[in-house]
């Protein structure tokens, strides 16, 4: 049984129920706005990369680093979207 | 076909190297997807016009249930490539119906979700917030709905073929599917839900 | 009857009720034609079901060359209407048509399958690659862009053109202002198309990734490889911004939501945002590869390797990231703050410097180079100047203060059709000559040819150099008309006698490729330019297969090693080539996505739950299918080879 249900996985499953519930926190308690979005950055981006190496297996062929590029070019060109967008639309705007 | 034993049943041939990057590439132009719906959603997110806000909408605990069902799916598809590689069709066959299971109640969570917006006034049409809120769930649970059905394919071919360069590989890709399905949900559950109901 | 009034178009005119029976006529003689000569089993097990990355190519160069005429067409009426002042050949509304139809099919459905074609046919052939990564899904691209091409043309005879300016702006484009179902074929055309290209830049990145001759590293891959693989990572971060935008303009139209309403919270303004980041990235999607054209080219002629390789890819791949991040510059007059419009300023002023620096890395390829001036090589020295000019204007409306003078006026018009023709359009066309024999086995011919080059460019300054001027005196794009009195009359005028030109430069071209098919020879070899690539070690026009053997590769020249340093290319022995199957599932299911299109521009909600079934039938099919393709046997390989090779030795 223990086969089917190997350590690496069991401890990603079980740090990320750990990260939602820390997330859901800023529900549950009165955090300044700064705090709590910091909180879920965090939590967030590390859940994103716990999925990512021990449950997608990014790196484990020779295509590794074109996994990794095209991962990081996609997020951060949509992290520029997402950015300029609301450079452009509201912060920016007069 | 030429067939390369020192690698894992997924990678074995050269078609399904190809195929497995390829996927990869796919999820590349799927955070591009959902980016540009979450760029669209901040810009639009205080433009509530005549309709609720969405504090006023969401609801904590069907969320929380989705995300834990998600989360949950996606530890038991990951078992389920864990399973294959050991060789274990069978276990993996029923990882992979477990999950989907999980995603079958996952989608009736969301249905209910979006009965109740309506029901509370929040359709489609209400405000440019509502729009983008269902949208961009809608397109999450579209992806949900659709890996569903695929799912099930493999499933049955997993069943009709047994383990093959072919099937293994598949079901790989839709692992990478399920995955990259509950990574977006991560950031839809944070910086919608939770953002939204501080 | 009630039911097909929907179908009628909202603004007839006599040239519609002519172009409706030129396009029944037209139908009914391919029909006929097609019965006549018996080539219905032909068509179908040759082209409709072909996966083969050649001869899609082709279809694609055949579908850009239609096109380029369908814009065309559009451009020289903008012209007449325009060329004196209060002219009445065109009302407002035509005139708002027809600019809209130039600009999406010039861009969308003619200069992408013009360098889709490219792609397809050359790149598999420079790393020496049997086909692409994922033949099937090659052939749906190409089906899934025709269909969204043919559902933009279909527009003006049934249901009205879309009117509201290729860039579609809301909320001109909602239901309140546009009323007609123009718009919703403008969202499913593209749409549809758009699809298909971001599954070829999967395919490309793929293909280009895996499948590369032994030897052939990154950094020794031909520059037009290197060149498309960087569009293509474009293409697929670029494109899904298109599909939320168009679906979010869909739902608006057709669902009533209010993304880009005025009111219920509404903003106009995300559209134009959404268009634009993933509009200026398209910009580079066109020219990155037609870069990698002139590059070949250049070096070819020149008798000399590329100057500064690594400078090149590292200016494209700079190229690649900036692009993503300057797209604020269509916009600088929407109303953003200095600081936002500065930011925006300074990395447009940026993307100028990698550009410049290919520029230069062509200008010392020909620095002390044997030049050889054939038709292509024509194209490209004629590029340098008028892209330049084209350019340097960019870089004058990329400051956003200034830019609040020239925005919408025609000086920006004059900018971009400077970039494009010579960056794109030469490329295109110095393409089709250098390529010409690759695909076909002959030449085209070189005087008239070279004729062509001049009239073109020269008409091509002729047509907008003049709206510099006329632009920078105030006169904005897509006004109709205008009164004498403003005395744009004589740059207008100039402009038109410009666009007679270019028509007759792209007449000629139709006839060079008449005259080449009767007249030109037909033992040219499989390198008739001198070329240092790997294209050129395969027979003129290329087996099915490509490469008999796998070619081995030490430099970004793999042929001139050949050729020149004793490099052995070949060194392997003949094995059996294992191919993909034909299949006509790609051709029917995008038949079924122009039926879906179809259907939900007249928002008919029963074919359209009809053709979405359909479109999942075709997956699941797929999903079921059993697909090995089939090996050549090695016997068959060299009765081929020999029979190819014996005749041009």
């Amino acid at each position: 049984m223990s086969d089917l249900f190997p350590m690496k996985q069991v401890m990603g499953f079980g740090v990320s129920i750990i990260l939602t519930i820390i997330a859901a926190c800023v529900y549950f308690f009165n955090l300044s706005f700064p705090i709590t979005m910091t909180i879920l950055l965090v939590t967030a981006f590390i859940q994103a990369g716990l999925q990512l190496v021990v449950f997608m297996h990014a790196g484990e062929t020779n295509d590794k680093p074109a996994i990794y590029t095209n991962i990081y070019y996609g997020l951060i060109i949509a992290l520029v979207t997402i950015f300029g967008t609301l450079l452009c639309m509201i912060w920016g705007y007069i | 076909m030429k067939i390369d034993q020192s690698l894992p049943l997924e990678y074995s041939t050269q078609q399904n190297q190809l195929n497995i990057l390829g996927f990869w590439v796919f999820i590349g132009a799927e955070i591009m997807l959902f980016g540009t719906l979450f760029a669209g959603y901040f810009v639009l997110v205080d433009r509530t016009g005549n309709g609720p806000t969405g504090a006023e909408i969401f609801e904590i605990t069907p969320v929380l249930f989705e995300t834990f069902i998600l989360l949950t799916s996606s530890f038991t598809i990951g078992l389920g490539i864990h399973a294959m590689r050991k060789g274990y069709t069978k276990a993996m066959i029923w990882f992979y119906v477990l999950t989907l299971v999980l995603g079958v109640v996952f989608i009736g969570f969301e249905v209910y979700e979006f009965m109740h917006y309506i029901h509370v006034g929040a359709s489609l049409q209400t405000s440019a917030f509502t729009a983008a809120l269902l949208t961009t769930l809608g397109t999450h649970g579209a992806h949900v709905t659709f890996g569903v059905f695929w799912g099930m394919f493999i499933v049955y071919q997993l069943i009709q073929r047994g383990l093959t360069p072919e099937t293994a590989n598949k079901s790989f890709i839709f692992s990478l599917y399920w995955h990259f399905l509950d990574v977006v949900w991560i950031f839809i559950f944070s910086f919608i839900y939770l953002k939204g109901m501080v | 009857m009630e039911y097909f009034e929907r179908f009628a178009i909202p603004h007839p005119s006599p040239a519609i009720y002519a172009s409706m029976v030129a396009i029944g006529l037209t139908v009914i003689a391919i029909i006929v034609g097609l019965t006549y000569f018996k080539k219905w089993g032909y068509l179908w097990r040759e082209w409709l079901t072909t996966v083969d990355h050649k001869r899609i190519g082709i279809m694609y160069l055949i579908s850009a060359l239609l096109m380029l005429f369908r814009g065309g067409a559009d451009a020289i009426m903008m012209r007449a209407q325009m060329a004196v002042p209060d002219n009445t050949l065109l009302d407002a509304q035509h005139y708002n048509e027809i600019f809209t139809t130039h600009g999406t099919v010039m861009i969308i459905f003619m200069a992408m399958p013009f360098i889709m074609a490219f792609m397809n046919y050359i790149v598999p052939l420079q790393i020496g690659a049997r086909d692409v990564a994922f033949p099937r899904l090659n052939a749906l691209s190409f089906w899934l862009f025709f269909m969204g091409a043919m559902l933009l043309n279909i527009s003006f005879v049934i249901g009205g053109s879309p009117d509201a300016g290729w860039t579609n702006y809301f909320p001109l484009a909602n239901n309140e202002f546009s009323q007609s179902v123009g718009t919703n074929y403008y969202l499913f055309a593209l749409q549809i198309s758009g699809l298909g290209t971001l599954i070829t830049g999967i395919n490309m990145i793929v293909t280009i990734l895996k499948m590369r001759a032994p030897g052939m590293t990154l950094m020794k891959m031909p520059m037009f490889t290197w060149s498309s693989l960087v569009a293509n990572v474009i293409i697929v971060f670029a494109f899904p911004v298109l599909t939320v935008a168009l679906t979010m303009g869909t739902f608006d139209r057709l669902f009533a939501t209010n993304f880009f309403t005025t009111s219920d919270g509404g903003m106009d303004m995300l559209w134009a945002n959404f268009f634009w980041v993933w509009g200026h990235p398209e910009v580079y999607i066109l020219i990155l590869p037609a870069f990698g054209i002139y590059s070949e080219i250049i070096s070819t002629f020149s008798g000399r390797n590329l100057y500064g390789y690594k400078s090149m890819v590292g200016s494209m791949v700079i190229i690649s990231f900036l692009s993503f991040l300057v797209w604020t510059h269509h916009f600088f007059t929407m109303g953003q703050g200095a600081l936002t419009n500065s930011i925006f300023s300074i990395t447009t002023m940026a993307i100028a410097v990698p550009t410049g620096v290919k520029i230069f890395n062509w200008l010392f390829t020909l620095w002390k180079g044997k030049i050889v001036f054939t038709t292509p090589m024509l194209y490209s020295m004629l590029f340098i100047p008028t892209f330049t000019i084209g350019g340097v204007t960019g870089v004058m409306l990329g400051m956003s203060a200034a830019d609040y003078q020239y925005h919408n006026t025609m000086f920006l018009v004059a900018h971009f059709h400077m970039v494009i023709i010579p960056g794109v359009v030469f490329a295109m066309l110095a393409g089709l000559h250098y390529y010409w024999p690759k695909m076909f086995g002959f030449m085209l011919n070189e005087k008239i040819g070279k004729w062509t080059a001049w009239i073109i460019a020269v008409s091509t300054l002729l047509a907008f150099m003049p709206m510099f001027v006329s632009g920078l005196d105030g006169q904005a794009r897509r006004m109709y008309t205008y009164s004498a009195s403003t005395g744009f009359g004589l740059w207008n005028m100039i402009s038109f006698i410009g666009a007679i030109g270019l028509t007759i430069g792209f007449i000629l071209i139709v006839y060079n490729v008449i005259y080449s098919i009767r007249y030109s020879p037909r033992n040219v070899g499989s390198d008739p330019w001198d070329a240092r690539t790997l294209e050129w070690a395969t027979p003129s026009p290329v087996p099915y297969y490509n490469f008999a053997k796998v070619p081995h590769v030490i430099s970004t020249e793999a042929l001139w090693d050949a050729k020149y340093h004793q490099h052995e290319l070949f060194p392997e022995p003949y094995e059996k080539i294992h191919m993909p199957n034909n299949s006509g599932v790609p051709f029917i299911l995008g038949c079924i996505f122009f039926a879906w299109g179809f259907s939900f521009v007249f928002g008919m909600w029963i074919p359209t739950i009809l053709t979405t079934i359909g479109i999942f039938i075709c997956m699941a099919h797929r999903s079921l299918e059993k697909d090995p393709g089939h090996y050549v046997p090695v016997e068959k390989v060299k009765a081929t080879e020999s029979k190819l090779r014996g005749s041009q030795l």
